[in-house]
């Protein structure tokens, strides 16, 4: 039960609603698209890109020295409705972070890149 | 010293999405929503609009906290409201983390806007208190006297109560806002009047494309809250009482019911 007034020994209100889990097949494309960039893949990286959003997928990709990550971490997640913002990082050995966000959303049953942006060295999408 | 900071300079956990209003609003009509605000018809609504007062309130927080620093030759009673502001908005954050919570969602589960912090980029702390104070927190008592009345509806008194409780400040924050903006401007009609033009500003950027209408008037929607099927207004409504008790006038309500005939600004 969330801790709702951090008051031990007293039952509060509970809950009346139950926290949405991202869909696995949203984050199994998030992981797809990650390792995808990682190794340079680009063609895998635009197979799940809509048009809008390839040139910036183009531009991430190569931005990457090919070989330098071996690991990413997805640490931020945001829905609107039922897409998802998602912030990851990459690394590798003797490459300095590389901070990519990116939405998803679901079109009969395929989770696409409808946008992506590079986050390295900022902070937020403020910048555009 | 630098008055406007950009909203990414606040400081927030890593794991944080703070977007562009423009950004957001892509999401948004890609999925053929509305494209300024989660509505009162979307199956997430509770939790939408929670969670976009939630980080208003930090926002708040935090702009109350930048007008104390940036007018340091403010008047000493101004900077005392100020500090009590900041105090007040904390604990409305904390609040509606407690609500977010309450309705099974946490704070992060949507993406932050930049939208509210954009409304108190002023280099005067009088147009800055005209902005914040009767701008911001006159729509924070229209949203939650809606939000009320929602609560009302759906029988549930953690959400009424809380709210309640937060609407009474917020109309004692405008009515700060009025006797400053007034007090600031004493003997300087021109200052006065730029502060009442960005007040308006903002006023016209929440007024939705001059969809917004009184309670009276708001048309009426079936949506599932919870476990139960309740009848709400099918947008956000203009919250006449509230709004008078925080000393709007009558006249300044009814140009805001008018819309004034513009268009929303995003």
């Amino acid at each position: 039960m969330p801790d709702l007034g951090e008051r031990g020994n007293v039952m509060g209100p509970q809950p009346i609603g139950k926290v949405v889990e991202p869909p696995a097949a949203m984050l199994a494309a998030a992981a797809e698209l990650l390792t995808a960039i990682m190794h340079g893949d680009l063609a895998s990286a635009e197979a799940m890109t809509t048009q809008q959003a390839r040139e910036d997928i183009a531009r991430i990709t190569h931005a990457l020295k090919p070989g330098a990550y071996d690991k990413y971490e997805v640490i931020g997640r945001g829905r609107v409705a039922r897409h998802y913002f998602l912030k990851a990082r990459l690394t590798g050995i003797n490459a300095q972070p590389f901070t990519i966000q990116f939405r998803l959303g679901e079109d009969a049953g395929k989770w696409t890149v409808r946008e992506v942006l590079n986050l390295t060295d900022r902070r937020s999408a403020w910048t555009k | 010293m630098q008055r406007m900071i950009p909203v990414d300079k606040l400081a927030r956990p890593e794991d944080h999405i703070l977007l562009p209003a423009l950004r957001m609003r892509n999401a948004r009509i890609e999925q053929g929503l509305a494209a300024s605000n989660a509505m009162p018809y979307e199956d997430d609504f509770l939790k939408a609009r929670l969670h976009g007062i939630c980080a208003g309130e930090f926002q708040a927080m935090e702009a109350a906290g930048r007008t104390l620093y940036d007018f340091p030759d403010a008047p000493w009673e101004f900077q005392l409201d100020m500090a009590r502001q900041v105090w007040d908005e904390s604990r409305h954050a904390e609040i509606y983390l407690k609500l977010l919570e309450y309705v099974g969602s946490y704070y992060g589960e949507f993406p932050e806007g930049e939208v509210l912090w954009s409304c108190t980029q002023a280099e005067d702390p009088a147009a800055r208190v005209a902005g914040i104070n009767r701008g911001l927190e006159g729509l924070a008592c229209d949203v939650f006297e809606q939000l009320i009345r929602i609560a009302q509806k759906m029988g549930d008194p953690i959400i009424e109560r809380s709210v309640d409780y937060v609407l009474a400040d917020e109309i004692t924050h405008v009515r700060m806002g009025s006797k400053w903006m007034r007090q600031l401007t004493e003997g300087d009609p021109e200052r006065f009047k730029k502060a009442q033009a960005f007040q308006e500003s903002i006023d016209d950027l929440f007024n939705f494309g001059g969809g917004r209408t009184t309670v009276e008037q708001a048309g009426h929607i079936k949506q599932r809250v919870g476990e139960k099927e309740i009848e709400i207004d099918s947008g956000i409504t203009i919250a006449r009482e509230a709004r008078l008790l925080a000393g709007f006038t009558e006249e300044e309500i009814d140009r805001l019911v008018k819309g004034f005939g513009k268009s929303a600004a995003y």
